[in-house]
């Protein structure tokens, strides 16, 4: 909802303001989706007559017809004389997992503004401006008696509060004036931010019944809070210049000042400058006939980046321990980081060039960038060895480049009474690339230590680049132990290339299998009115990232000892376990139908009998079409689970799918 | 009017550009930033019992890397990453590896943090007893380490992340002169059982710890005056029940222990769950038949576990051993870290025995038989017997090596000791060695044994991080 109010009170004073509240109520997938696909296939959701008959009654000699049927259950079952296991996992039930509990997510956010705006002088105004916005978001997790596979034990419930508050303040000079045919437009001012966050989470364990589930028919309770804060100050100036609607300059800088970096580091300064030229504001140019507009532009900029870091890491901080003396707890304090007091902003530069044009009175235009963006002293946690006492240290330390092109074309291809039509397609490439890391490039980083896949950062190459062997071929079936049960279940280990040809796989082998950023990017938007109906669809599509998919290791069962490799295999040397090769770097690529919104406005007539000036109803759709790439394998390549570091991105585990979704909507102007 | 906005202007001016350098300094609220700290007693030990929780990390996976490798324990299945200590197969990207060598360099760096700051507070009592306690705890760390890995950056002082001189392994030697200093001087400053909280550092956890050093190192006349010493405390007595020594909370037995409380976020542990059929992997550290048949033949069967009833045992100790359970497929499984928590999966609460006084009889056995094959001094078979009567065993008269190797094995079993117990007595190789070849009931899979495997490989972590760091020999 949005409320908004604007008042001119004289000639110098006009105040104004606007209210936003939301609210949402969301039920939340409560697994990673690989959990749940991972279990055999025929497993029945619940028990019946029949397959009650085969349940291991000596570790389950309490399960009933009506129950969840678990994995498990049909263990040490006597098969030809021998016990056998057909398990592929000992947790319970999936559709019991996900509908035994309750995770949901209540979000209400309330954004307000207001300004005042005082006329000084002659061209020369003053606006001061404040914000606050609050946010409260509560995450309720509620996991049922049936849930888990140890049943009533596993009982517990979350219940977290965070509490978000943020006040700007900005205090801005303007000053508009043309003389002849110079036009000046300067900015100058100030703006301070102020964050707050405030943490509450509440656990609760040891629940005996499904009745309850706050805390107070919990045995154990837990609470912590935990409060941060964070500021900003910023010194602005702009001054945007034009000669004759022609010659174009724009110069500003920011200073600014955030409260995450070290005493002497806490500011950066931030120049900007670009120019433009209409061409087609030039005798020459201004009356021909087709191009209806000509400019050309180039730009310089300078911006900083705080994030990515925590709120103190700029100074060593100490966190509260517990350890027992006597029987009971006390509390000590400990370390919780390196201090680096000489934290600072990372930079970016910026360099781009461009042209826009349109023909045939703007019916058409094209509209094309290119751009060159090298960021320093790259905010990162940075691995260092652990017998410092800690195994990361916050550094700004490192050069990446990104730099590639943007083009957008549109055009009214139809342009009638009636009827319009209008396209516009927009395509990008962007080269990210390491160009320096001060000595530490070739580090290798993983996500998950119980999984280390390896990301590797080397100078030339992107940023993140996946790093690992190249699969060649799989091992025979007459090698493996048991290679048709359990159901499913494929062996954890591939034959892999030796890429340095010297008979012997180790870690020479191994080559940069991708990166997670797309070299191409691309999106297509159409939309037609026709009368009162509007109908709009845009397409969009991404090519040349790659994900690093860990989902198969799950449904694949990869980590069933029946699919190891038997004692007498020869080759035990010359293999490697699926997930440090590329089989699970995986082609990100996808084209989708992002959005489709088909609308009808109501006649003005009828619009205005009920004070509206403007109605408007609509459906609309998100992902109603996503196509994948033929060697992905999971259910949302956009789907990013793990993302810790710039060093390892493109990583999930059990991405939740692609949700399809259809809404209805009015618009209502008054 | 002009006048007026002009007044109004150069106001506004001076407002909106004067500067407010405390807005951006902000101190943390739910930590404490770290200048002005550990500046008086009580905040040195707050710093302190942080080097205590540190250490409550360790025992979580140190039966893994220790037990697991040895001839008591084993897994369910023998798969799994689990499954590589128990096949003696350990890869250097090992998580678990990488988190005992992590944890014990947290808990040094810890205790470093504290003898950097003792200099803020004045002499006396309490200064000595700070000293001591980081330098034990700095000592056992090390200890753990240079046991399971070889020679290792030893670290006395705090290090960070550019100082490049202290990554590189020292060797072995090194390692335990810096141990031996700390512990002689833990020893001279620490107070007794009775001045300090039970699960800080005593000065008998001292003497036990660097006697134990002395028994590694083979001098055996240290060794044996320090464990005299202990003996003689009035503070440690043997306990009349072996189930007693681990039920009961800090009980007359026990020198040094790592504490927890039960169904605790901060405080609870989970290795006692691990060790049961629910835990991980179907569970973790199952006694082996051939240690349940060294106890009691008649508990083995071949290949399969027999369940029978303690008291007909004639070893007491059967009862507190082994737990049999028909859920884990009709195993034994570990009956010494049982728990009765009620949320037991990450909330055990019996405390891990670092040291105890049962073990310092054995020890002393150990120092007096001083590296020869046997023994029929008064003394070392007075201390060998205390333990087999509360056994119920016959006593004896002479003690040989291998005696005392299969009475450690038992009366220890599942402390984390036997596999340092091995190597110390030099039959590391050849246990293990016949232990691997035994048919595939117990050994799980026959698995290649070579004197390699008794060291555990620098995480691959720690050596793609620092070039200088060499990888130990077969991996």
């Amino acid at each position: 909802m949005r409320l908004k109010l604007d008042t001119k009170v004289n000639d110098i004073i006009s105040f104004g303001g606007s209210l936003n509240p939301s609210y949402t109520n969301k039920r939340d997938f409560p697994i990673g989706v690989h959990d749940a696909i991972r279990n055999i296939g025929w497993l029945p959701i619940y028990h019946d007559e029949n397959t009650i008959q085969y349940v291991d009654r000596k570790v389950y000699p309490d399960v009933q017809v009506g129950d969840y049927a678990m994995d498990r259950h049909f263990d040490n079952y006597i098969l030809n004389g021998k016990e056998v296991d057909i398990s592929n996992t000992s947790n319970q039930n999936p559709y019991a997992k996900v509908v035994e509990r309750e995770f949901r997510t209540y979000d209400f956010k309330l954004f307000s503004n207001v300004y005042l705006q005082l006329k000084l002088a002659d061209g020369l105004n003053f606006r001061t401006s404040a914000s606050a916005s609050y946010r409260n978001r509560q995450d309720e997790e509620w996991t049922g008696s049936k849930a888990h596979r140890n049943g009533i034990a596993a009982m517990e419930s979350h219940y977290d509060t965070d509490v978000f508050t943020h006040l700007t303040s900005e205090n801005l000079f303007t000053y508009d004036k043309a003389f002849g045919k110079h036009e000046i437009s300067a900015v100058a001012g100030v703006a301070w931010e102020k964050w707050k966050t405030y943490s509450e989470d509440a656990d609760g364990v040891g629940y005996q019944f499904d009745y309850i589930r706050t805390l107070n028919a919990a045995t154990t309770t837990f609470v912590s809070t935990g409060i941060t804060e964070e500021s900003l100050h910023a010194l602005i100036g702009r001054f945007n210049y034009s000669y004759s609607g022609k010659y174009l300059l724009s110069l500003s800088a920011r200073y600014d000042g955030s409260s995450r970096f070290g005493a002497d580091t806490k500011y950066g300064f931030f120049p900007a400058a670009s120019v433009g030229w209409r061409v087609t504001e030039e005798d020459f140019m201004k009356d021909n006939e087709l191009i209806s507009n000509l400019k050309l532009r180039a730009s310089y900029g300078e911006t900083g980046n705080n994030n990515g870091i925590g709120y103190y890491d700029a100074i060593g901080r100490l966190g509260a321990v517990t350890a027992i003396v006597d029987g009971q707890a006390v509390t000590g304090f400990n370390p919780l980081n390196l201090a680096n007091y000489d934290l600072g902003w990372e930079k970016s530069v910026e360099q781009g060039a461009g042209f826009d044009i349109g023909i045939v009175d703007n019916r058409y235009t094209l509209s094309v960038d290119f751009y060159k963006r090298k960021s320093k002293d790259l905010l990162l946690d940075q691995d260092i060895p652990s017998v410092t006492g800690f195994t990361e240290a916050t550094v700004n330390i490192g050069e990446v480049q990104n730099s590639g092109f943007e083009i957008e074309l549109g055009a009214h291809l139809i342009r009638k009474n009636d009827l319009n039509w209008n396209v516009s397609v927009n395509m990008s490439h962007n080269k990210n690339e390491l160009i320096d890391f001060a000595g530490a490039s070739g580090l290798i980083s993983y996500v998950d230590s119980k999984r280390p896949a390896e990301y590797i950062a080397l100078e030339g190459q992107p940023i993140s680049s996946f790093y690992g062997y190249v699969y060649e071929k799989d091992i025979p079936t007459e090698y493996l132990k048991n290679p048709y049960y359990p159901i499913g279940a494929k062996a954890q280990d591939v034959y892999v290339k030796d890429l340095n040809g010297d008979g012997e796989i180790d870690t020479d082998d191994r080559a940069i299998l991708g990166s997670p950023y797309p070299t191409f990017v691309w999106g297509v938007n159409n939309s037609f009115n026709y009368k009162a109906f509007d109908f709009s669809f845009t397409v969009q599509g991404s090519h040349g990232a790659k994900v690093r998919n860990l989902d198969p290791q799950y449904y694949e069962n990869q980590f069933s000892s029946n699919m190891d490799y038997i004692s007498s295999f020869p080759d035990a040397d010359k293999v490697v376990e699926k997930i440090y090769t590329d089989l699970c770097v995986q082609d990100a690529s996808y084209v989708a139908l992002r959005s489709v919104n088909l609308g009808y406005t109501l006649p003005k007539s009828l619009a205005s009998k009920v004070g509206l000036s403007k109605a408007r109803v609509y459906v609309a759709g998100q992902n109603l079409i996503y196509l994948m790439a033929d060697g992905y394998t999971s259910f949302n390549p956009e789907g990013i689970t793990n993302d810790d570091s710039p060093l390892r991105g493109g990583y999930q585990v059990g991405a939740a799918p692609i949700p399809h979704t259809v809404t209805v909507g009015v618009n209502l102007e008054f | 009017m002009k006048n007026y906005r002009s007044y109004i202007s150069i106001l506004l001016v001076l407002f909106v550009f004067s500067s407010c350098n405390d807005f951006l300094d902000l101190a943390p609220v739910s930590e404490i930033g770290e200048n002005g700290f550990y500046q008086n007693e009580s905040e040195l030990d707050a710093g302190v019992i942080a080097i205590y929780d540190g250490l409550q990390q360790v025992p979580e996976v140190e039966f893994a890397v220790t037990d697991l490798r040895s001839d008591n324990g084993r897994t369910k299945t023998s798969e799994g990453a689990w499954a590589q200590f128990e096949n003696m197969n350990v890869d250097p990207t090992n998580a678990t590896v990488s988190e005992y060598w992590s944890y014990n360099y947290n808990a040094i760096f810890r205790a470093n943090k504290v003898l950097e700051n003792l200099g803020n507070i004045e002499d006396g009592a309490k200064k000595s007893q700070f000293e001591g306690e980081a330098k034990f705890v700095r000592a056992l760390c090390h200890f753990n380490l240079v046991r399971n890995f070889g020679g290792v950056p030893v670290i006395t002082q705090i290090v960070g992340p550019t100082d490049e001189a202290f990554f590189s392994r020292n060797s072995e030697a090194e390692v335990y002169d810096a141990i031996k200093a700390d512990l002689i001087e833990a020893v001279s400053l620490l107070p007794g059982r009775s001045e300090i909280g039970e699960g800080r550092a005593t000065v008998a956890a001292a003497q036990t710890l660097l006697a134990k050093v002395y028994l590694q190192l083979g001098e055996y006349g240290s060794a044996k005056s320090l464990l005299d010493a202990v003996i003689s405390n009035p503070d440690y007595d043997l306990m009349g029940d072996y189930n007693d020594v681990f039920y009961v909370e800090n009980n007359k037995e026990i020198i040094f222990n790592i504490q927890y409380i039960n169904d605790n976020a901060n405080d609870s542990q989970n290795f006692s769950y691990s060790m049961t059929w629910a835990g991980r992997a179907g569970g973790l550290n199952y006694p082996t038949l051939d240690l349940i048949s060294l106890v009691y033949p008649g508990a083995v069967n071949g290949t399969s576990a027999v369940e029978v009833d303690p008291s007909t045992v004639p070893d007491k100790r059967f009862a507190t051993l082994f737990y049999f359970e028909p859920k884990a497929n009709n195993r034994y499984e570990c009956g010494k870290w049982r728990t009765d928590a009620a949320s037991p999966e990450n909330g055990g609460g019996n405390d891990w025995i670092v040291l105890r006084y049962g073990d310092v009889l054995l020890m002393r056995a150990e120092a007096i038989m001083g590296g020869g094959s046997s023994t029929s001094d008064g003394t070392a078979v007075g201390d060998f017997n205390k333990i087999r009567t509360r056994a119920g065993l016959e006593t004896v008269t002479s003690i040989t090596k291998q005696m005392l190797l299969d009475e450690r094995r038992i009366e220890m079993a599942f402390e984390n000791y036997r596999l340092a117990d091995l190597v110390r007595f030099g039959e590391a190789v050849n246990v293990m060695t016949a232990y691997a070849t035994l048919p595939t009931g117990d050994a799980g899979v026959s698995y290649k044994f070579t004197s390699d495997d008794l060291l555990l490989p620098i995480p691959q972590r720690e050596i793609n991080l620092y070039d200088g760091l060499e990888q130990n020999p077969g991996y």
